[in-house]
């Protein structure tokens, strides 16, 4: 425990990974949205190129996509505006009300699907509450009890946030209610 | 811009947020798991 009474000064790598998911937004979205189809990355390709084939719009040939796509989601490179557009075609479910995130503009739109995968990419009470016993039961770990058990509840906590905010999104973007996890 | 769509931001940077809250504790939580002290991919910061 900290200095402060926080949890995160005697966690191993909280604001390590934090920084990581605040910041590496863009390749690690469009990695999370292909997973979340499971689809590998000539399945990605293939989809795009019938998004594209779907409004007549000329891309490149499925070897080049192959070859792009893990560039793109390593974020060694970022994709241009078309292919940010085929993207959000691909995955406007995603999305929600595609027309008002298009109006929204593309980055809240990006920004928006982005988000919610990730949110529905979380565990939900009773896995958090599992990685807890199973944290707890490990021998030799370099934190204390009370400081797991505070880990756990705060995850809890904020999954419950997330939840609210889900649904208040969705009210706003005037979403089936109850979409999405957790 | 409408308010509407302000709203909208504002939600999604507060989820965006406890989303974060969430994925750094469950990390830290799979972290103290994992047999090696610092997973190699958990490492780069």
């Amino acid at each position: 425990m900290g200095a402060d009474g926080s949890i995160h000064a005697a966690s191993p790598f909280p604001r390590c990974v934090k920084v990581r998911a605040l910041t590496d937004v863009t390749s690690e979205t469009l990695r999370r949205w292909r997973e979340s189809r499971g689809w590998d990355v000539p399945r990605m390709a293939r989809e795009l190129r019938r998004a594209a084939r779907d409004s007549g719009e000329d891309v490149a040939a499925h070897h080049g996509l192959v070859k792009m796509i893990p560039r793109w989601e390593r974020g060694d490179r970022a994709p241009r505006e078309r292919y940010r557009l085929l993207y959000l075609r691909v995955f406007q479910d995603a999305l929600g009300d595609l027309s008002h995130g298009m109006a929204l503009g593309t980055d809240v739109a990006l920004r928006l699907a982005e988000v919610r995968a990730r949110a529905a990419g979380l565990p939900g009470p009773g896995e958090i509450r599992a990685l807890e016993a199973a944290a707890l039961a490990k021998p030799g770990k370099p934190v204390t009890p009370a400081e797991i058990r505070a880990l756990a509840a705060e995850a809890i906590a904020h999954l419950n946030v997330v939840a609210g905010k889900l649904m208040e999104l969705s009210a706003l973007l005037g979403d089936e209610p109850g979409e999405g996890k957790p | 811009m409408t308010a509407r769509d302000d709203e909208i931001r504002r939600v999604v940077a507060e989820l965006d947020a406890h989303v974060a809250e969430v994925e750094a504790r469950v990390a830290a939580l799979k972290a103290l798991l994992a047999d090696d002290e610092v997973p190699e991919e958990e490492n780069p910061c």
